[in-house]
């Protein structure tokens, strides 16, 4: 390969990463060179005006026909486009979060490496997004994980932060480890790393030892992304680590890193398994294996949802509530209805608003309460009311009431439950866990309405947190009632 | 199953390699430790050499069994190491994770035993570095680049978890 070639490509597609990793590389120069006593959230508002101006360069992109660089390493398609989408603006939001974190053990004095490596960590999930060989993702979805890793202990001097970023990089070792096993397999049965070949390959797979050891591989893929998306039985790790973590990092745990899982999964999976050695009736592995992660997507609901019921720290019920999500979007992944990446889109979109204005509300009263029990939410209704009632609109769409996003979100997925072969059980598991879940949801209501509370001063909200919580909530509210611009926006995706 | 010089080189270093991994495991002392690390370094620096990639074994035994195998001394030297390994796990802890491993094993075993692999010429063995060299700039520049950006983030994550942070030992003074 000459220059020439090397020159054709269209690299202007990769314009978002190319935003992204400049501004990070641009922060850590500037927290090198800015004088000792600046205040770092200077560089917080630049990396929010590098995000944004990587959603205008991805919007601007949003009608260039598919296109991949370098035999498929980088490939930008709809689904590429949809995700990352989601996944910057939530990114967005998050940095608004954490210009306004200011807790007591705080991160004064790593506030810059924060920023930039939180925008790393964006990058390897946008890499994620939009790549067709399994080098490349893997690149990508370690660059996501190390970032974290990082993140999750940057209160040093906090002995839970401490803790949370060990468990995480223990576990996160062992579930890339057990993921890179599986890849290694589809390597040696395929002879390459780019996903479409690996895919057409597969599908002339007749020998049963082949398909045999394609099951396997398989398996060690899924269980070692499942760690990723704190799905049961995988999910130890996420409540320690989420309760550690300083609440920004928490928020985009359980958001972004959780949608670039997902991503990656339907990625890896549906492309390289789906016509996989198929069966005389045309039926590949992943379908094969469909009850197992059947069987996953019921015990995460399960355990997700009742678990959450006895938590008394509002962020170890969110981590709960995380799983319970991972949960539903994990049935829609199982039914491999048509409307498969319509709904997982959609529900990862609302449970990114609903989450992180979540996470807003909490980050302020935890900051003031200096603890982060369920408790501190006591008589909020009246210390602030505007905040109750946000926080109550974007507890109704986490439980999935209708007129919100979350119900949509919900929807989508019940009713792909039953499309094709219909999925009766898991589609009863999800109402009757639903069902589990407003017991808890509508416990951090009561606390909120109804309880005295113990500490009657006002909370005063900074802007950051203002502008989160004002796209969560009308995003949820909108999305709610006119899911059409939605799907509208992804139909018209090519 | 015919026993050529190829099988039995690639049966000994496999079986260094994993003895090495669980001694690593189950040594007490942090410096066996280490040399059982180094075990099994070399011993996948052989397989490499079998499968006809010079390149990657000569890094794996400067890279790994060199470079980071001194720093881990250099650790263990500079550091507190009187700590032996923590009180055992439970018994029925014990049984279970075996059982698992077995399982996993014969699972694995199933599939593998008497599997035929198609065998294809390769061209691997002429002019190794240069292949990787060309496929590495080429090829897989994206992926390469980002490992740049990858081992950045570690030796920033590295400095800011491991830096002694002056001001508290100020407070102390």
């Amino acid at each position: 390969m000459d220059l020439e070639t090397l020159k054709s490509f269209e690299w202007s597609v990769m314009t978002p990463e190319f935003i992204i990793l400049g501004v990070a590389a641009l922060l850590t120069l500037l927290d090198l060179f800015l004088p000792k006593k600046m205040d770092r959230r200077i560089l917080g508002w630049i990396g929010i005006v590098g995000i944004l101006a990587a959603i205008l360069s991805v919007a601007s992109l949003l009608n260039v026909e598919s296109t991949s660089i370098l035999d498929d390493s980088f490939t930008f398609d709809a689904f590429g486009k949809s995700f990352k989408l989601i996944l910057l603006v939530g990114s967005a939001l998050v940095m608004f979060l954490a210009i306004s974190y200011d807790a007591k053990e705080g991160m004064e004095d790593y506030r810059g490496e924060f920023y930039y490596l939180f925008l790393s960590a964006l990058l390897g999930a946008m890499i994620m997004t939009s790549s067709g060989d399994l080098i490349t993702l893997f690149i990508g979805l370690e660059l996501l994980t190390v970032s974290s890793y990082i993140l999750a202990g940057i209160r040093k001097h906090n002995l839970q932060s401490n803790e949370s970023a060990m468990k995480y990089v223990i576990n996160g070792g062992i579930s890339t480890a057990i993921t890179l096993f599986g890849m290694s397999y589809v390597y040696g049965l395929t002879g390459t790393t780019n996903l479409f070949e690996i895919a057409n390959k597969l599908a002339a797979v007749t020998n049963g030892q082949q398909a045999y050891l394609l099951g396997l591989a398989f398996l060690m893929i899924f269980v070692g992304l499942s760690f990723k998306l704190a799905a049961a039985p995988f999910h130890m790790w996420a409540p320690d680590v989420y309760q550690g973590a300083p609440t920004p990092v928490t928020a985009f745990l359980s958001v972004i890193s959780k949608s670039a899982g997902f991503v990656i999964v339907i990625r890896i999976l549906i492309s390289v398994f789906y016509n996989a050695a198929p069966t005389d009736n045309g039926e590949g592995i992943l379908f094969k294996m469909h009850d197992y992660l059947a069987v996953i997507a019921a015990v995460t609901m399960i355990i997700g949802n009742v678990v959450a019921l006895k938590q008394t720290n509002i962020k170890r019920l969110f981590a709960y509530s995380s799983i319970a999500h991972a949960g539903y979007i994990l049935v829609a992944l199982t039914t491999m209805s048509s409307n498969l990446l319509y709904s997982i889109w959609f529900y990862l979109l609302a449970y990114m608003l609903m989450n992180l204005g979540a996470f807003a509300v909490i980050q302020v009263v935890t900051e003031q309460a200096g603890s982060s029990k369920i408790s501190d939410f006591a008589g909020l209704a009246r210390r602030s009311p505007i905040l109750a009632v946000l926080m109550g609109i974007l507890l109704v769409s986490l439980a999935g009431f209708p007129g919100t996003a979350g119900f949509i979100g919900k929807l989508n997925i019940f009713v792909g439950a039953f499309y094709g072969t219909p999925h009766y059980v898991l589609a009863a598991i999800m109402i009757a866990t639903t069902v589990i879940s407003y017991f808890y949801y509508f416990g951090i209501m009561t606390q909120m309405f109804f309880r005295p509370a113990s500490d009657e001063r006002k909370l005063n909200i900074p802007f950051g947190i203002v502008v989160v919580l004002l796209v969560a909530v009308v995003g949820s509210i909108l999305f709610g009632i006119m899911p059409n611009i939605a799907l509208d926006f992804l139909n018209n995706l090519h | 199953m015919i026993f050529t010089g190829e099988f039995l080189a690639f049966m000994g270093l496999a079986l260094v390699a994993i003895i090495g991994g669980v001694l690593l495991l189950n040594l007490n002392k942090v410096i066996h430790m280490v040399v059982a690390l180094i075990f099994t370094f070399v011993a996948i620096a052989g397989i490499y050499v079998l499968l006809s990639a010079e390149f990657v074994a000569a890094v794996q035994i400067l890279i790994y069994s060199g470079a980071i195998t001194i720093i881990m001394l250099f650790g263990i030297m500079l550091t507190k190491h009187d700590d032996e390994s923590e009180a055992k796990s439970g018994k029925w802890r014990k049984l279970f994770l075996f059982l698992g491993i077995l399982g996993f094993a014969f699972a694995v075993y199933i599939g593998i035993y008497n599997f035929n692999v198609e065998q294809v010429p390769t061209k691997l063995h002429e002019n190794n570095t240069l292949q990787i060299g060309e496929a590495l700039y080429s090829k897989y520049i994206i992926p390469f680049e980002l490992t740049s950006v990858l081992l950045l983030v570690a030796l920033v994550g590295s400095i800011i978890l491991a830096k002694n942070d002056k001001k508290k030992e100020a407070d102390k003074e």
